[in-house]
């Protein structure tokens, strides 16, 4: 496909120069103009209407959800309170602990998992024996749908285990994992990295890739080993793919919900508690919809900054790619 | 097609690193061994996993018989249903959202209308936010329309993928304007440049986009969870998650059902190989 490509035009356009476009628009009929936007509109119709019914009117349906207070039974109808429900949430020791607890765990997981896919990119990218093997074999678990592993390892974890099996052999103590507080969040960590580190290595093993040979001759004649060679040049380079998937992956990972929904609900005491699943027991286990609307909307309001940082690296990265 | 090639080529400068295959063979055990335990598993029987679990044994991975009962009970229970409702559900969400990122791609990819950077925007960040987020609300708003516990309630929320329009948007920008202009000439309306032009050139954008919408429906979990009770249409996700929960004992089945789970978007993503190559998002190579 690379051969049909014409640079020029899509620098244009992926540097979101309309300027471009609105010269060449000027040149041609106006009759011309309006058939494109009518077809425009046609083609766009169904993302945009998708768009409405399906983000947009849930977001508002939470705000609006999220002002009122409900009574039990539903027979008193429901008061406008204004903030009042984001009041008691930031007024309750257990959100901020939900919060703390979230963001505790996306410090840690994400970091943790793309630096172990970067280390498995740097690997895969060496020149090693039936290469492309290893790395299917690493990216086996991320095709296995998060249920179905949350259960083999839910399994592997139990108190006679697998696993606890091969601590005990090896001399160590049984330990409790998912059953413990001070375990279950970190367990929790180990099933979600098994799946998700593959993954990303898959698109860091494309960045890495994508940056010129040259490069790491250079630096071969310059005498580098090979952990000056990652330090000066495939860390400076990968920068941006780097920022990208740590991105997505916090995006990801910001509402984790399968594996606390089947193996921890959210214990032991609260220990495996995150936004996500916070919002999803307070609107269902609690009945408390007004509330856990109040709870969806900090939770999107987090994820579209996150989101819009996403969008902006997935725009500034296409003129690089034309070149 | 340069980056279809690139997962068997590519290689780095000198000779064979044995520091780093050492580490490449080391680091993908760690990897394999619970998927292949947890095939072991799924082929052998209930009572011979239990006995394998504790204490430590070549048994772990070593069955003392092999066979497909585990797939066969599982199968002929509520799972099986499940797994149909499952390829019904994803065949009909990738059928609608391709139409649906098509179409829009090719408006904001090839057409010049006012406010087009903005839409652009719109659509994708839009589409980005995690579902999840706005599951909850959602579900709400189907129940008031009539949706929940219908198929099309479970399909809509799937047909959405920020990332499927936007891969297509860049694919469609890298087909020559002289195309379109030639047909437009011959009074093909937008409608045919799109289909006769576009599509025919657009093989591996648009099969890696329904591979992406496919894989988002195919293990969805929290929506199916929230927007649908009646069995008559439960997902093989929650058939599994359920069979868990209320008769764990049976190890086998269990196991079973995470490869069959599995063996769908591992065989699609495997065989389509262009996977690892074209999705390379993070690579500035689209």
């Amino acid at each position: 496909m690379q051969s049909r490509r014409m640079p020029d035009e899509r620098l244009a356009v992926g540097l979101g120069a309309s300027r471009a476009g609105a010269n060449r628009a000027r040149r041609r009929p106006s009759r011309q103009r309006r058939r494109e936007a009518l077809w425009a509109a046609i083609f766009l119709a169904p993302a945009l209407a998708a768009i409405l019914a399906l983000r947009l009117a849930p977001a508002a349906e939470a705000l609006v959800t999220s002002l009122y207070r409900g009574f039990p039974g539903g027979l008193r109808p429901q008061v406008f309170v204004g903030l009042g429900n984001y009041q008691t949430l930031f007024l309750s020791q257990a959100y901020w602990e939900t919060i703390a607890r979230t963001i505790v765990f996306n410090l840690v997981i994400n970091p943790l998992q793309i630096a172990m896919a970067l280390l498995l990119a740097v690997v895969m990218t060496r020149k090693i024996p039936a290469r492309s093997i290893w790395r299917v074999l690493v990216f086996i678990p991320a095709t296995i749908p998060i249920v179905g592993s949350s259960i083999a390892w839910g399994i592997a974890l139990q108190p006679q285990g697998p696993v606890n099996a091969i601590l005990s052999a090896l001399g160590g103590s049984v330990q409790p994992f998912f059953t413990s507080p001070q375990q279950s969040m970190a367990s929790i960590i180990l099933v979600a990295s098994w799946v998700g580190i593959g993954y990303w290595m898959i698109f860091l093993i494309s960045g890495i890739d994508a940056i010129p040979e040259e490069l790491f001759e250079a630096a071969k004649l310059d005498k580098a080993g090979p952990i000056r060679t990652f330090f000066h040049v495939t860390i400076p380079l990968l920068k941006r793919p780097l920022l990208f998937v740590l991105v997505a992956d916090t995006v990801a990972n910001f509402v984790l919900f399968v594996p606390i929904q089947v193996l921890t609900g959210g214990g032991p005491e609260s220990s495996t508690t995150m936004q996500m699943f916070n919002a999803y027991r307070t609107t269902f286990g609690h009945s408390s919809k007004n509330m856990g609307a109040a709870e969806v909307v900090i939770l999107s309001l987090i994820m579209l900054a996150f989101v819009a940082i996403q969008f902006r690296l997935l725009r500034e990265d296409s003129p690089r790619g034309s070149k | 097609m340069r980056s279809r090639a690139r997962f068997h080529t590519g290689n780095r400068i000198g000779g064979t690193s044995w520091v780093a295959t050492v580490s490449a063979v080391l680091l993908s055990l760690l990897f394999i061994i619970p998927a292949f335990w947890m095939m072991i598993n799924s082929l052998r029987p209930t009572v011979d996993i239990f006995e394998s679990l504790w204490p430590l044994s070549p048994r772990v991975i070593i069955p003392t018989s092999l066979g497909v009962e585990n797939y066969l009970t599982l199968f002929g229970g509520p799972f099986g249903r499940a797994f149909l409702v499952s390829m019904a559900v994803c065949l009909l969400t990738v059928m609608i959202g391709l139409v649906l990122s098509v179409a829009a791609a090719y408006a904001l990819a090839v057409l010049r209308f006012p406010g087009r950077n903005a839409i652009f925007a719109a659509v994708v960040i839009s589409f980005m936010v995690p579902f999840e987020a706005i599951a909850i609300p959602l579900s709400q708003l189907f129940n008031d329309w009539g949706l929940t516990n219908t198929f099309m309630g479970l399909v809509l929320p799937g047909v959405c993928n920020g990332l499927a329009i936007f891969n297509l948007r860049q694919h469609f920008l890298s087909v020559p304007t002289s195309y379109r202009e030639a047909a437009t000439v011959d009074g093909a309306s937008e409608l045919r440049v799109l289909w006769s032009v576009f599509v025919p050139v657009s093989g591996p954008a648009i099969s890696n986009s329904a591979l992406l919408i496919f894989l988002g429906q195919w293990s969805s979990y929290l929506w199916p969870l929230i927007a649908v009770s009646s069995p008559s249409l439960q997902v093989a996700p929650l058939a599994l998650a359920k069979a868990f929960t209320e008769h764990s004992a049976d190890y086998g089945a269990t196991f079973a059902g995470a490869m069959a789970l599995a063996i769908v978007p591992a065989t699609l993503m495997l065989i389509l190989q262009r996977f690892f190559g074209r999705l390379a998002i993070g690579s500035g190579e689209k």
